[in-house]
């Protein structure tokens, strides 16, 4: 057995040269320090997305995307197909932790400032990618065609429309016509299991191809540290098996959640019927839609909602580019004010959500 | 007698006084009286002449000249005979000024112009150059009487045929509404009301009576008085008027009761102008109470299957021959409420127990078995719903189940309806219909119960399963790097 398994690896390898990946791994090594903890987001959000790719393509197997069929085909899912209640339970689930894992990843990376040189592309792909996530998200939300998804597409679409100069022609291309219809869902299906995948997928090669190549980044303390003092272990096996054992908790948790709280379908969607009275957003668009609410109707001669997506619009910029305006992380030196800032973002979102949660 | 003829004397003075004077001083009359024309002669009885009105008041014109180009200058107002709207503007010059008719005395309403311009009848004539009607089309022109005048063409036992004069003609009807029937004056004269009215009686309902006078509306017109869900307001208008309708000995209290019916729940608090009013059993215009024989037939208008089943049924010879009114005995006339199983059966809420008393016979029976069966399908409905309920609450996907479900209340109208065969046997086969529903929802329910529990274990095999991984995954980690 031994034998063959020798004689296989042979032959793969004089063809792809798996001697000198091999090299390649042995020689990968992770810092382990204070913060290690927040290595494991990364690859947690990767299992999430592996998951979300999994669940998605058996759920295609079932899944008619048009507006006579996609409710009841997700009740068939729920009722009728075998497992089919814990592959969608397991889907909408993982797709609510796979965002939070990325916006724990994010931050993470922020606060220990690892988008500095040599990393900027990095994080340009990375923010791109938690971009992509959030697109997922609300494109998926409208994919069961009922009452709430239907009507926060609606409001969704509606704040999309209030972009400056772009708006309406991006309300146009997402709703496929002036309202909320089969077209809109139509698109939104293609956006989610064929466009979103697409990029997301090269974004992600080229985010994981750059981390491979620059490694693990360490604390500006740390890096300063002596050689010697420097900790590490082998990517492989240790820090392989560590997220292997992460992923197996992280995903007793999913089970546990898709069991004890299954997805819910809700009713289904009637464009002449009533918005269900105090329609919220996901949760992760609720801090953006409850800052939205509280931004007067007219700032000056300023239209309140336009002022709140211009000034949403340039904090995403600025945070897309936030390794070329931190130019002291990037000379090792410490910036006690991007510290300030990402405290700031993150206690703004919390409050934010639970504001937009408990009203 | 002599002291009412001495009290006539001096008011029959005051009357004619007036009467000779005007005539006297009206040049316009004093000429065309000379003439003996149709309309001088006319006018002598006109209400308006009696009350002082010269034709000039209508005509124009000056009356206190003999001078005929005088008195019928333009200058001075004159504008001939009027024709199309101008008649009814020149009555409304009085009758829609509150001012012109105290000064006449009269207590008369001043809105019948505004109502006349606003109904069905103020729309613009085929003919054209005006409305359809115009006051003297009803009032006539120079011998108009007090509505309360017998002579009157507006007096309640003359209306039918003045209405009658446009509406039962087919040629002239034809032009506004082809499909309008004209027969409405043939069948008032066969219905109960008619037949009163020909008879001089002026209290039974006639044309104005629940159509309007001045202010009659289309009858699909929500405002119209005969709009269904406005009907029964205008019957009970009289027909709960106990003092007026004394002196007909019917009961009085058929609104009140019909509120309360299934019927009047419909119309008249759910709004449903479908729902039946009291023209739907009685007729319109030949109103009358359905003979014994016949409720069956108007009942059958909406409830067809009903009707047909009963029909074919033992029931029918039987109330023939016990002079049994058909539907009504067992569900009543106005008060009809809906039909629940109570009805079917022997208790003591059962209409079957007061004819089918004797245990031994074939009715008894029947009566019991129907009721039986009909509460066996309410029960195993009951019970599928606290399993489908059951599967509700702990999160499963019954959607499906709950469908069938619906199917039940089918089936119980089908029951409903096949009781009419009063054949157990029949009624067997539509309640086994429901009874399958049933069985398979409650199978669906357990399922889903069943896979609640089963996700539960499945969950704990796993969990276990992929801790032990875990488990097994963490000893070796802690191995290799204490090496």
């Amino acid at each position: 057995m031994k034998k063959y398994f020798a004689q296989t690896y042979k032959w793969i390898d004089e063809r792809l040269d798996l001697t000198s990946l091999g090299h390649f791994i042995e020689k990968k090594y992770v810092p382990i320090h204070a913060h290690s903890i927040w290595y494991y987001f990364g690859g947690v959000s990767l299992f999430f997305f592996l998951i979300q790719v999994l669940t998605g393509i058996l759920l295609l197997f079932y899944y008619k995307g048009s507006a006579d069929l996609a409710f009841e085909s997700i009740q068939f899912i729920m009722s009728k197909v075998q497992f089919g209640w814990l592959i969608r339970s397991i889907h909408a689930w993982a797709a609510n932790l796979f965002i939070l894992s990325v916006f724990i990843h994010m931050f993470s990376v922020f606060f220990e400032k690892s988008y500095r040189k040599p990393r900027e592309l990095t994080w340009v792909t990375g923010v791109f990618l938690f971009f992509m996530t959030l697109a997922f998200g609300f494109s998926g939300y409208l994919l069961p065609w009922n009452k709430l998804a239907f009507f926060a597409t609606k409001v969704g679409t509606d704040i999309a429309g209030n972009i400056p100069i772009i708006g309406d022609v991006m309300k146009g291309f997402l709703r496929g016509g002036d309202d909320v219809t089969g077209a809109t869902l139509s698109r939104f299906f293609g956006f989610h299991v064929a466009l979103f995948p697409g990029i997301f997928t090269i974004l992600l090669v080229i985010h994981i191809i750059m981390v491979q190549r620059q490694g693990m980044s360490e604390p500006l303390d740390i890096e300063s540290s002596p050689n010697a003092e420097k900790k590490s272990m082998p990517f492989f096996p240790n820090f392989m098996l560590r997220d292997l054992l992460l992923w197996l908790i992280v995903l007793n948790v999913l089970a546990i959640l898709a069991v004890f709280f299954p997805a819910d379908l809700g009713e289904k969607a009637d464009p002449f019927s009533s918005a269900p009275a105090g329609i919220k957003p996901e949760w992760y668009f609720l801090f953006m839609f409850q800052t939205l609410k509280y931004i007067p109707a007219k700032i000056f001669i300023m239209d309140g909602e336009l002022l709140g997506i211009v000034l949403f619009g340039l904090a995403g910029l600025l945070w897309v580019l936030v390794p070329f305006w931190d130019t002291q992380s990037s000379k090792g030196l410490r910036n006690r004010k991007i510290n300030y800032i990402g405290l700031f973002a993150v206690a703004f979102i919390i409050v934010l959500t639970i504001l937009g949660w408990i009203s | 007698m002599k002291r009412r003829i001495m009290l006539a004397i001096p008011i029959l003075i005051i009357y004619l006084i007036p009467l000779s004077a005007y005539g006297a001083t009206d040049q316009c009359y004093t000429c065309h009286s000379a003439l003996e024309d149709k309309e001088s002669k006319l006018f002598a009885e006109d209400i308006h002449f009696k009350k002082g009105i010269s034709c000039s008041g209508c005509h124009g014109g000056d009356n206190t000249t003999e001078d005929n180009d005088a008195a019928m200058n333009k200058e001075k107002g004159f504008i001939g005979v009027p024709k199309g709207n101008k008649i009814t503007e020149v009555c409304a010059r009085c009758h829609a000024s509150e001012k012109m008719m105290k000064s006449f005395g009269s207590k008369l309403p001043v809105n019948q112009f505004d109502n006349l311009i606003n109904s069905v009848h103020g729309k613009t004539s085929t003919a054209g150059g005006g409305r359809i009607v115009q006051c003297t089309t009803c009032h006539t022109a120079h011998g108009i009487k007090s509505v309360k005048d017998p002579l009157s063409p507006v007096y309640a036992t003359n209306i039918p045929k003045t209405c009658s004069k446009c509406h039962a003609d087919a040629n002239y009807m034809r032009t506004y509404n082809p499909t309008l029937a004209v027969d409405q004056y043939t069948q008032y004269l066969t219905s109960v009301h008619g037949k009163l009215n020909s008879t001089g009686d002026p209290k039974p309902a006639q044309c104005a009576s629940c159509h309007g006078s001045h202010d009659i509306k289309p009858v699909k017109d929500i405002k119209s008085k005969v709009y269904p869900v406005n009907l029964p307001y205008t019957c009970s208008g009289c027909h709960s008027n106990k003092e007026y309708m004394a002196q007909y000995k019917i009961p009085t209290d058929q609104f009140e009761k019909y509120a309360r019916s299934v019927h009047g729940q419909a119309l008249l608090v759910k709004n449903d102008p479908g729902a039946p009013a009291c023209n739907s059993c009685h007729g319109n215009h030949g109103a009358a109470p359905p003979g014994i024989e016949s409720i069956s037939k108007v009942c059958g208008t909406c409830h067809a299957l009903n009707e047909e089943l009963f029909s074919a049924s033992p029931h029918k010879a039987a109330f023939d021959r016990k002079g049994y009114p058909e539907c009504e005995t067992c569900h009543g006339n106005h008060e009809i409420i809906t039909a629940t199983n109570k009805l079917l059966g022997v208790d003591k809420d059962g209409v079957c127990i007061r004819c089918h008393g004797d245990q031994n016979s074939s009715g008894y029976k029947s009566a019991y078995i129907m009721r039986k069966l009909i509460d066996s399908l309410d029960e195993t409905k009951q019970s599928a719903m606290i399993l489908i309920n059951e599967a509700e609450q702990k999160g499963m996907e019954i959607t499906e189940a709950k469908f069938k479900l619906r199917d039940i209340n089918q089936v119980k109208l089908e029951a409903r309806t096949q009781v009419h065969t009063f054949d157990p046997a029949k009624f067997k086969d539509i309640v086994g219909k429901g009874l399958v529903i049933s069985r398979d929802a409650t199978a669906d329910a357990k399922v889903a119960i069943h896979e609640y529990y089963f996700r539960r274990v499945g969950l704990g095999v796993s969990v276990f399963l992929i801790s032990l991984l875990a488990f097994g995954l963490f000893l070796y980690l802690r191995r290799i790097e204490k090496k």
